[in-house]
């Protein structure tokens, strides 16, 4: 049962190890109704797919595992789709090859799977920091892409369909359900899968682990020197977040029944792997997974409108690098951009035109510092 | 599977041709990555806007001087037009290398490095749908210039049937790295640039503007990509996704020859490029995985890469 406790004046509640206060239950409350009823707003809405949302979700939590070490170790990887694609790919295999069929076994496969996979680049890439270590993920990444599409047993570029057994279906339960109510309820396993990876997490950045991994992000010489295993940690939060993509992978085979190196394994998912987490606020743990679901759903809205949907999101990415460095959710709390201003406009509704004003003097004044730099580049100064 | 020699040196020649288009590449990507410390996603993008460009380019100057008249003059005038149309593709290119350093990277050197690789992971998609809104959704090529070039006898005066115009592209990318090498050792703005690459503070200190060294640097690395696509370009086609595998090939080739090291990307391109053209031979699915290989054996062995980081040797 939830336990009272005090945080720094406030009262607040602490259940399982989670400490809210009384807001932050309401919220956590909301959100996981909200997660439990979009099947059914979904079915009200046409705009609104469930897989979409669903698509968004499993990207999302891939996301939420490589915030992992983008958050706290400063490691930016940028080939977090291999750990996607192999969780999907393995979940693929054993439905193909081993006949197997029941959805909790071909998830833990997909687990065992991401983990040696992880494990494995970890030791080869974890050796270097910074640009080198993104450079060495994203080609590992691409590596196991080739490979998928070289290997005619993994399909190559056509991919794998996850049918086993006489029910062409894998089975929740034991039982085959029809299309439609497959759907749903994967929907409802992915949730609870997410609740449950997201609750891990919240433990993970409250244990001393994450404070040996923030100590690593900030100065690695002098996180040795005080005794922290520097490389094992690192290691293992690397293996982690690659389990958080493997699970996500599975899920995608199990939900798809259909997997293909193009949408699991290229090295444009691991940008948008990356992107999300980024998008998001990645100084936040939910960040990472509504800014999955927001990405996916404006892929989704931008492929309806325009064949150009890439420059769409590219434009989106440098709004958010210039405008908005702290993502969705990091701008929106409390104390962030959004929050401040609003209360600056309902103290005083007449600073919108001073905003305006400000927000077109300081547009102006980076084209002309850029317009200025350029020229001095181009000509020198004079 | 016999292999004979003919075929050996054939496959070995091929792989020498595609080393020193992956050499162009990876050159420019490895020295903005050791002077502005920034990883260039976009740099593929420029490669394949260089090929995109360079059809046009060749078709255009072709349009001028015609199909190569007879005799050594008319093939030399040839020759020398394609030269300058690779060369004019190329300088299109160095704008567009300015603006993307001017313009966007300056404002965010000071942030987290994820930012920096954001926002090129931007330029890319842009860049993606820009090439797609100019030139379409398929690929498009150009065959007045490989088949021209292949009717220049070399390779069959000893003997051999080979594409002259790989030949070219070899003799080319010599020249390129010949004068790579003698632009970072002799001239000044080499020094200056080696120069940052080793310390920064003490290059502004002394008076270098790091400020031009960057969008220099960036537009050098733009300039060679170009090169590159409009080498490349001729015996293919032009497709969307052509930027892909020579970036992440140049990711290898870097992890190979060092951080930075302007020699370590040039042995490393041409043992890419020698070792996939004799998989494709010796056991073709291995052609991918091969480099991957090389990487993660030099990652074990030698994790600094074989020529370590770039700046007192170019």
């Amino acid at each position: 049962m939830p336990e009272r406790v005090d945080r720094d004046g406030t009262p607040a509640y602490r259940f399982l190890g989670v400490e809210v206060t009384r807001r932050e239950a309401a919220f956590l409350v909301l959100g996981v109704v909200f997660l439990f009823v979009i099947p059914d707003i979904a079915s009200l809405s046409d705009s609104l797919q469930l897989s979409v949302i669903h698509q968004g979700l499993l990207f999302g939590f891939a996301a939420v595992g490589l915030n992992l070490l983008l958050r706290h170790t400063k490691l930016t990887s940028f080939g977090h789709a291999a750990f996607f694609g192999t969780g999907a790919y393995a979940t693929a295999v054993l439905a193909r090859y081993a006949g197997v069929q029941s959805v909790g076994l071909l998830l833990l496969g997909a687990i065992a799977a991401a983990t040696v996979m992880a494990a494995i680049i970890g030791v080869l890439s974890l050796r270097h920091t910074g640009l080198y270590f993104a450079l060495l993920t994203l080609a590992f990444g691409q590596l196991l892409y080739a490979i998928a599409l070289g290997q005619s047993a993994l399909g190559g570029s056509d991919g794998l369909p996850i049918r086993p057994g006489p029910a062409n279906q894998p089975l929740l339960f034991g039982t085959a359900f029809s299309p439609d109510v497959y759907q749903v309820l994967t929907y409802y396993l992915t949730v609870v899968v997410i609740l449950i990876g997201l609750f891990v997490m919240y433990r993970i950045t409250q244990s001393p682990f994450r404070n040996a991994l923030d100590a690593i992000g900030q100065e690695r010489t002098r996180a040795r020197f005080i005794g922290l295993p520097v490389r094992r940690y690192v290691w293992a939060a690397f293996v982690i977040s690659g389990i958080y993509g493997g699970v996500a992978g599975g899920l995608y085979a199990v939900v798809r029944q259909y997997v293909r190196p193009e949408g699991t394994l290229f090295f444009l998912r691991s940008g948008d792997i990356l992107f999300m987490t980024i998008l998001g606020g990645f100084r936040t743990l939910v960040g990472p997974l509504i800014g999955g679901v927001v990405l996916i759903f404006l892929q989704d809205v931008g492929q309806d409108i325009t064949q150009y949907y890439e420059f769409l999101t590219g434009v989106v990415l440098l709004i958010l690098v210039y405008g908005f460095p702290r993502g969705i959710v990091g701008s929106l709390r409390s104390g962030g951009i959004v929050n401040t201003r609003l209360g600056e406009l309902r103290r005083e509704p007449s600073v919108l035109s001073a905003w305006g004003r400000s927000a077109a003097q300081s547009l102006e004044r980076k084209v002309t510092e850029a317009m200025t730099s350029l020229r001095i580049i181009l000509f020198g100064v004079d | 599977m016999a292999v004979t020699p003919t075929a050996a040196l054939v496959q070995t020649l091929n792989g020498i041709q595609f080393g020193f288009i992956l050499f162009m590449i990876a050159s420019g990507l490895t020295v903005i990555l050791g002077i502005l410390d920034v990883l260039n996603l976009a740099h593929g993008e420029l490669f394949s806007l260089g090929a995109y460009t360079a059809i046009g380019v060749f078709g255009f100057i072709i349009g001028i001087i015609g199909p190569p008249g007879g005799g050594v003059v008319g093939t030399a005038v040839f020759v020398l037009a394609v030269l300058a149309a690779v060369l004019v593709t190329a300088a299109i290119l160095l704008p567009v290398g300015t603006l993307f350093e001017a313009v966007f990277l300056r404002q965010i050197y000071d942030r987290d490095q994820v930012y920096q690789l954001v926002l090129t992971f931007a330029l890319l998609l842009i860049l993606l749908d820009v090439k797609k809104f100019i030139w379409g959704d398929s690929s498009i090529r150009t065959d007045a210039v490989y088949s021209a070039i292949n009717t220049i006898p070399t390779s069959e005066l000893v003997g051999l049937n080979y594409p002259t115009y790989n030949v070219f592209v070899i003799l080319v990318g010599s020249a390129v790295v010949v004068g790579l090498f003698w632009f970072f050792e002799r001239t000044k703005t080499g020094r200056i640039i080696r120069a940052t690459a080793i310390d920064r503070e003490m290059a502004t200190a002394i008076g270098v503007s790091t400020d031009r060294v960057f969008t220099l640097v960036f537009a050098l690395g733009a300039f060679l990509a170009g090169f590159a696509g409009a080498m490349a370009v001729p015996p293919t086609s032009a497709t969307l996704e052509m930027g892909t595998n020579p970036l992440v090939l140049s990711f290898v080739v870097i992890v190979i020859g060092g951080l930075g090291s302007l020699r370590g990307a040039f042995v490393g391109a041409l043992l890419v490029g020698v070792i996939r053209s004799w998989m494709i031979t010796l056991y073709p699915p291995g052609e991918i995985a091969a480099p991957f290989a090389i990487m993660a054996l030099i990652l074990l062995v030698k994790p600094e890469g074989l020529f370590g980081t770039w700046g007192e040797t170019a």
